[in-house]
């Protein structure tokens, strides 16, 4: 069972069924306070150092549920904007029960679904927020609407993502690089252009593979699985594919520090791991995060198999890895996790707690050990 | 295009008008936290290249001229190594140094009469004595006597590979006076990791020779800066590249390549290395005691550069992969690159120095084949029997070229 029922329920908001009705909150604190601080990060401390309405799109799943908290810890008003069908707020692993009341007490809640564009649009309007976080926003349709409500926003700021680059032989990705107006993220690229084409302070954050506690993409989770179940791991090709991970909370922290500052104003920011690592070393690295001992890796010609439906491998067959110098020099932001400690912190707080999102399913793998011992 | 060039500025123009220009534009993006105050003009050209568009040449270069002759000239040995890969860089690196105003020393190990010196850089050494070089020829255990007994601000050995051979070098410099002690020492020391790139401060191999320098001149000098190479093409190569693939392409051979062709490796064009130490030797301070991978900011894997080669020389390649201890070759002989990922990225420069890649390789490998084709180097018979080994353990047919 991955998130965990709020026990601290009476500390939310009323949150009624159709409207926001929250009531105003006095914001307590104008301290800086992040819970977790990048190490050797000069901390930006934005122009307009004064409490920000925020507005999150989405914000109850991963990335905001880190980002959310940096910011409510940071004294800004912050309004979450979902269906409701996740828990508004749970207490994370390792959070204090005075740390989640505190954060619990004072974010906020706006019911809604985003695809219903006219809703978006007048309640958007009724409250007018001065930033926006768009953590969810798949299509430029999605984003058009929230750009209509608030003719005065000073910052949109945008979660995309590096596969928009187009494949390219030389890497990594630089914010630079051409971009595939074909890829299956082509919503992110015109969500981008309708954000660039818009009289709006925009800013666009791309990660790369995101890891990390209540990560609902199975990608540190698929190893662990495998580890725990003291099953080979099948890693299609060569295994020296270099693809690249980059942690939840460095990436709230990068979110963080784009707020307000100049140096973000229409920039683009790649955000992952300081460096990549390749198929074979990650599942290495897995394994010393979670105390296993050093796996046996498959190698097998995913070619020679069809799998249906069914993903053998979470991570793109082909080199993927993108290039954060931009965000080191101009915002200062260096991430705080290495690879093998970051997935440690991740196992600590959630894998090797005996949580996860989806059940172990070693169908692929079973088809790819099964024909390596027939042709044995 | 190969250099012609006669006097200083027409060097600078040569070497200027090769290269792609493009608007420096300014941006809020520029950083100048680490840009000295010393050198403001050349400080605003550097925070233009930092931008991310490459620097107008000719402008760089005019600065750092105006840098020199206000009083930041300098006289600069370089101590080069007479064969091999690394040989080019004291070419580009006296070039760029003569352009900007400075004074050059260049002390080829061994003698002028030498066969060696027949095959370039060595022999376009014309190039660096008409623009005002000294061209010297010794033994590095004796710099003193080679280079009659003159003094300098800079050494730069781009020779040895271990202490033996460069200590001696060393304890003249430091005897004699030397401000500043650059070593050109080697991103090979690197230990193999599952997370690349190989960064500046990542763990090398104790054993290396470099290493063994690394630290002894680090003990030496107050001033000291080691610059880790890869691979590099350019004109004036010691050593074979891009050839390697250009001989089997325009034969219409097939290119043989180890494993899967997606290991990835660092090919720079040696004029970024010069501009690389250039920076060093007008920023002292910031170079001092700090390591630098010499090196382009792109990877590019095995399969990609056959395709780029393809593509510069207008020719389609056939890619044949084998895996070397399955035929039985040794693959350091069959193919010109390391057999696995060989990444290190130029981190340290970018951030200290404000130094930019330049490097562009699918247009600097159009200007490479344009010289390998004017050179008949592709009309000469050439035996290829690893590859023909290969080809017949893959069971690939060669056609017989007509």
């Amino acid at each position: 069972m991955a998130a965990t029922a709020s026990l601290k329920s009476s500390l939310l908001l009323p949150c009624p069924l159709s409207d926001f009705s929250g009531a105003a909150l006095s914001i307590s604190s104008q301290t800086r306070r992040r819970s977790w601080r990048p190490r050797g990060a000069r901390i930006q401390v934005s122009a307009a150092a004064d409490s920000k309405n925020i507005l999150v799109m989405g914000g109850t799943r991963f990335i905001g549920i880190f980002l959310s908290r940096l910011l409510v810890k940071e004294g800004h008003k912050v309004t979450l904007f979902t269906r409701g069908k996740a828990p508004i707020t749970q207490q994370l692993p390792g959070e204090s029960d005075a740390e989640y009341a505190e954060f619990s007490s004072k974010v906020l809640h706006l019911k809604g679904d985003r695809q219903d564009f006219d809703f978006v649009k007048t309640s958007l309007a009724a409250k007018g927020f001065d930033v926006v976080y768009d953590i969810n926003g798949r299509e430029a349709v999605e984003v058009a609407p929230i750009l209509d409500a608030l003719p005065n926003l000073e910052q949109y700021i945008y979660c995309s993502s590096a596969g928009v680059y187009l494949k390219s032989d030389l890497l990594p990705h630089f914010e630079t690089d051409a971009v595939d107006p074909k890829s299956r993220h082509k919503g992110k690229l015109e969500t981008e252009s309708l954000l660039e084409s818009r009289d709006v302070n925009w800013t666009s954050i791309r990660p790369v593979y995101i890891y990390g506690p209540l990560n609902y993409n199975p990608v540190e989770e698929w190893f662990f699985h495998r580890l725990k179940a003291a099953r080979p791991i099948p890693v299609p090709g060569a295994g020296n594919q270099i693809t690249q991970l980059g942690h939840v909370k460095d990436l709230a922290t990068a979110f963080g520090l784009v707020l307000g500052n100049p140096k973000a104003s229409k920039q683009v920011f790649n955000i992952s791991g300081a460096k990549y690592v390749t198929f074979d070393g990650l599942a290495r690295a897995c394994a010393k995060a979670g105390g296993f001992p050093e796996p046996e890796i498959v190698h097998y010609n995913p070619k020679d198999f069809d799998f249906g439906k069914k993903k053998a491998f979470p991570f793109r067959d082909q080199h993927f890895f993108a290039s954060i110098e931009k965000a080191t020099k101009e915002l200062g932001c260096t991430p705080e996790y290495g690879l093998v400690d970051g997935l440690t912190d991740s196992y600590n707080l959630d894998f090797g707690r005996g949580t996860f999102r989806k059940e172990a399913d070693f169908t692929t793998d079973d088809m790819i050990l099964g024909k390596k011992l027939v042709s044995v | 295009m190969a250099f012609s060039s006669t006097a200083a500025a027409t060097a600078a123009a040569a070497f200027a008008s090769g290269r792609r220009s493009a608007a420096c534009r300014p941006s809020s993006q520029s950083s100048s936290s680490f840009l000295g105050a010393s050198f403001p003009r050349v400080a605003a050209v550097r925070r233009c290249a930092a931008s991310g568009a490459p620097a107008r040449r000719a402008a760089a270069v005019t600065v750092r001229a105006q840098a020199a002759s206000a009083g930041g000239k300098k006289s600069v040995l370089i101590v080069n190594t007479n064969g091999g890969g690394h040989a080019v860089i004291g070419f580009y690196f006296a070039k760029e140094l003569l352009a900007a105003g400075h004074d050059v020393t260049v002390l080829t190990v061994g003698e002028e009469g030498s066969d060696k010196m027949k095959k370039p850089p060595f022999s376009r050494f014309s190039e660096l004595t008409s623009a005002g070089a000294k061209t010297v020829w010794g033994d590095p255990a004796d710099v003193g006597a080679a280079v009659s007994g003159a003094s300098f601000d800079v050494v730069l050995d781009n020779n040895g590979k271990d202490l033996d051979a460069v200590k001696p070098v060393a304890d003249w410099a430091k005897a004699a006076g030397v401000g500043q002690f650059l070593f050109v020492s080697s991103a090979g020391i690197y230990t193999t990791s599952d997370e690349p790139p190989h960064v500046e401060g990542d763990a090398v191999k104790e054993s290396a020779g470099h290493v063994g320098v690394e630290k002894y001149i680090a003990g030496e000098f107050g001033n000291w800066s080691s610059f880790r190479p890869q691979y590099m093409i350019g004109s004036g190569n010691n050593k074979d590249c891009e050839e390697w693939f250009f001989d089997r392409i325009v034969r219409k051979r097939p290119v043989p390549i180890p494993g899967s062709g997606m290991q990835v490796t660092n090919i720079a064009h040696v004029r970024d290395l010069a501009s690389m130490l250039a920076l060093a030797v007008e920023s002292p301070g910031a170079a001092a005691g700090k390591i630098f991978n010499s090196v382009c900011d792109r990877a590019v894997t095995f399969y990609g550069l056959v395709k780029m080669c393809a593509a510069a020389a207008g020719i389609d390649a056939e890619i044949v992969h084998y895996d070397p201890a399955a035929v039985g070759v040794d693959a350091k002989k069959a193919f010109p690159f390391r057999n696995m990922h060989f990444y290190a990225e130029p981190r340290a420069a970018k951030e200290v120095l404000g130094w930019t890649s330049t490097t562009n390789l699918p247009e600097d490998l159009k200007e490479r084949f344009a010289e390998y084709a004017s050179s008949g180097r592709g009309e000469k018979e050439m035996s290829f029997d690893l590859d023909d080994k290969i080809l017949s353990a893959v069971g690939v047919p060669v056609a017989v070229a007509a």
